[in-house]
């Protein structure tokens, strides 16, 4: 197969020379690491000091088809807290061939789709959290009218430079009803999705072998409101924990997401509720909860604001969707909403005048209250209950243009999140630590494209409580445009009332030319969870030097 | 190394090779109707693409500040702004109600899948790019207070290139 689409990729761009309507395109990403011993934070370096991860990929397109190439190499190793299953590898991540026409789009090789909000199924790419589980096999989507489209899936998930031991297999339908049935008062879409994993389960027959999931999903649009429900069922399974059955029972998982919004000129609302309940999903039914999100079908992100700001990201939330049945802890899943607001002042008005714009955004995530029975093995959730607070954010964000020079954002956030989930350990009866934040923000722009950007932040903690954490911090970032190619920056996040008094200090710079921008920086990497897209990887405090180069073409 | 060594040789042929097309991807309108890359420059007229998402202070930043002045760019060049939004389903539904709440007037295109972006190679957002008639002229990645200014003297100058 993999032989098959690299000959292909060489016949096209053999083509390519007689016939001049392809095109070539692709990128090279490449982040390296040299670490250094640091006594203050008690960083031992590793015995790979230089670490890198580079990524090249190549795309020929010609005519209705496509074909495309990625190398990947992780040497000496992959940088700290990706996973070890990266480390001193290098091949051919993916490959893939692809024809489209009309109606017709079929993919050979690896491909990314996803069904829906992608909590049925998601693959992806995330060089940052190290997450690749791209599908490898084959994909047909058939778009008989532009009301109707049908997308089936069938291959292994990727893992490293292999593939999952289960099979995945997914069909997925979409139907605009608006357009089907004329209706023009609102804006319907319907979705119907199955996806099905076969594992092997040996001659064991107390697990199950085939494991299927169907959802449903119906959207809408109305004037200023929209919205969307869907539901999404599993077939009971083993619940695996750390790689072994935690019971001889087997349980099934449901998960249910509502959006309602509201939007106009100036003033923009979003709510979500999600509850999820026993809702993993891997391709390798072993593989359940592990630390890499590795072999993982679906996409079950965080829904809380992904803040950008030193201290706001020390306490973050990650989802909480698994069933866990053991003497030191149970939970079934996780119950909450988010409800985010957007607003504009009328130019014309006071606030207006100097630009006033605001954003504010209240999340609260929970465990579904259950009673475990652990004679029977069996437990009884509550649909919503009162289960042990996760997470509770509270924030807002007030934006300014004071002049075309200056412009500030000022933010205040309220957070509270359970110990468990910031530090590990089981959740729900550790307490939690709350925090409150402030951010301010300015620029100050000069002719030439010149510019200066100042932050200076505060974290205090919540001294009332049994958990302090690391108490209070404060932080200040200094960056300074040259112009819109070059920026140097400086910043430092100061614990000042934990051990050590430790400085996470950072400075850096980046330049940037047509399609290719080269950044750098030396510092302290305080330890955590490091976030993209609310899906998160856990990272190991350590200080170095890190080195970035993007080049697309 | 054995195997590095052809795949740079690829690297630099291939960049040499490589033209500036846009890559020809499906995304989907704020309500939801399908609409293709390749259909959004046509006529000798300049378009930006901006890719951004709702989590990208820096990518808001840029929108933000093309916003205050993009009447007068529109009057001058007549050029449409695309901001693409990259966000994943975490995000996606924060699109509308942001964009209301700005009073952006761009037309705002969803990538929920990353399709445009990978095809793209983009790493990172902000990336901005100016496309006259399918062929990427001008690119741009990050944002710097002030390079709005500098990106409109780009306009300026494909605008009068026909």
């Amino acid at each position: 197969m993999k032989n098959l689409i690299l000959g292909a990729c060489l016949c096209m761009g053999t083509l390519a020379f007689s016939q001049d309507n392809g095109y070539f395109f692709g990128g090279l990403e490449s982040n390296s690491q040299w670490l250094m011993p640091d006594e203050k934070i008690g960083f031992d370096t590793p015995e790979d000091r230089f670490r890198a991860n580079n990524y090249l990929q190549l795309n020929y397109s010609l005519g209705k088809f496509t074909a495309g190439v990625q190398y990947e190499s992780y040497l000496p190793a992959a940088l700290l807290g990706y996973s070890p299953t990266w480390d001193g590898e290098n091949g051919i991540g993916t490959y893939y061939l692809n024809f489209k026409n009309e109606s017709l789009d079929i993919t050979g090789g690896y491909f990314y789709e996803q069904f829906g909000s992608g909590l049925i199924l998601r693959t992806w790419e995330d060089r940052q959290l190290g997450i690749n589980n791209a599908l490898k096999g084959l994909r047909v989507k058939f778009t008989p009218t532009e009301n109707l489209g049908l997308t089936g899936v069938y291959g292994q998930i990727r893992n490293g430079f292999d593939v999952s031991e289960g099979v995945m297999q997914g069909l997925d339908a979409n139907a605009n009803l608006s357009g089907l049935l004329d209706i023009e008062i609102v804006e319907l879409k319907l979705g119907a999705s199955y996806v099905g994993r076969y594992q092997s389960n040996g001659a064991n027959d107390s697990i199950p072998a085939n494991i299927n999931s169907f959802g449903g999903r119906l959207d809408f649009v109305a004037n200023n409101f929209y919205g969307g429900i869907e539901a999404i069922t599993k077939d009971p399974d083993v619940i695996v924990n750390e790689g072994e059955v935690e019971s001889a029972q087997h349980f099934d998982g449901t998960a249910l997401q509502v959006n309602l919004g509201y939007a106009q000129k100036g003033l923009g609302i979003n709510s979500t509720f999600r509850r999820l309940e026993n809702f993993s999903f891997y391709a390798d039914r072993y593989a359940e909860g592990n630390l890499y999100n590795e072999q993982i079908v679906n996409y079950v992100p965080a829904l809380t604001k992904q803040h950008d700001y030193l201290l706001s990201n020390i306490y973050v939330y990650n989802a909480q969707p698994r069933l866990l049945f053991s003497d030191t802890e149970q939970r079934a899943g996780e119950v909450g909403a988010q409800v985010d607001v957007y607003y504009s002042f009328d130019r014309e008005s006071t606030l207006g005048k100097v630009g006033t714009k605001l954003a504010g955004n209240f999340s609260y995530w929970a465990g579904l209250e259950s009673t475990f029975n652990f004679e029977e093995q069996t437990y009884d959730p509550k649909f919503i209950g009162k289960g042990p607070r996760y997470f509770r954010d509270l924030n807002i964000e007030v934006k300014n243009r004071w002049s075309s020079k200056w412009s500030t954002i000022a933010t205040f956030q309220d957070v509270i999140i359970d110990k468990g989930v910031t530090e590990g350990g089981p959740l729900g009866i550790q307490g939690d630590i709350r925090a409150q934040i402030a951010v301010i923000e300015g620029t100050r722009k000069f002719e030439g494209g010149k510019a200066l950007r100042m932050e200076l932040q505060h974290l205090w903690v919540d001294k009332s409580r049994k958990n302090v954490d690391r108490k209070n911090w404060m932080a200040g970032v200094l960056e300074y445009n040259f112009n819109s190619a070059f920026t140097l920056y400086a910043a430092d996040a100061w614990n000042y009332e934990g051990e050590g008094e430790i400085h996470y200090y950072s400075f850096g710079g980046s330049y940037t030319k047509g399609p290719a921008r080269f950044a750098v920086n030396y510092g302290r990497q305080r330890g955590g969870l490091i976030c993209v897209g609310g899906v998160c990887r856990f990272v190991p405090e350590n200080t170095g030097v890190t080195a970035n180069l993007v080049v697309t073409f | 190394m054995k195997k590095i060594l052809p795949l740079l040789l690829a690297f630099v042929t291939f960049s040499v090779l490589a033209q500036n097309d846009l890559p020809k991807v499906d995304m989907t309108t704020l309500d939801g109707a399908p609409i293709n890359s390749n259909d959004l420059s046509t006529d000798d007229n300049v378009i930006v693409i901006s890719l951004w998402a709702t989590w990208c202070v820096p990518c808001i930043k840029e929108l933000d500040a093309i916003s205050e002045i993009y009447p007068d760019w529109q009057a001058e060049t007549n050029v449409k702004l695309y901001a693409v939004s990259i966000d994943d389903s975490r995000g996606v539904n924060r699109v509308k109600p942001l964009v209301n709440g700005k009073g952006w007037d761009y037309t705002i295109l969803l990538d929920t899948n990353n399709d445009f972006k990978r095809a793209l190679g983009a790493a990172t957002v902000p990336l901005t790019l100016l496309v006259k008639n399918n062929q990427i002229v001008h690119r741009h990645s990050g944002y710097s207070p002030g390079a709005e200014l500098e990106l409109y003297e780009k306009i300026k100058q494909f605008s009068a290139a026909n």
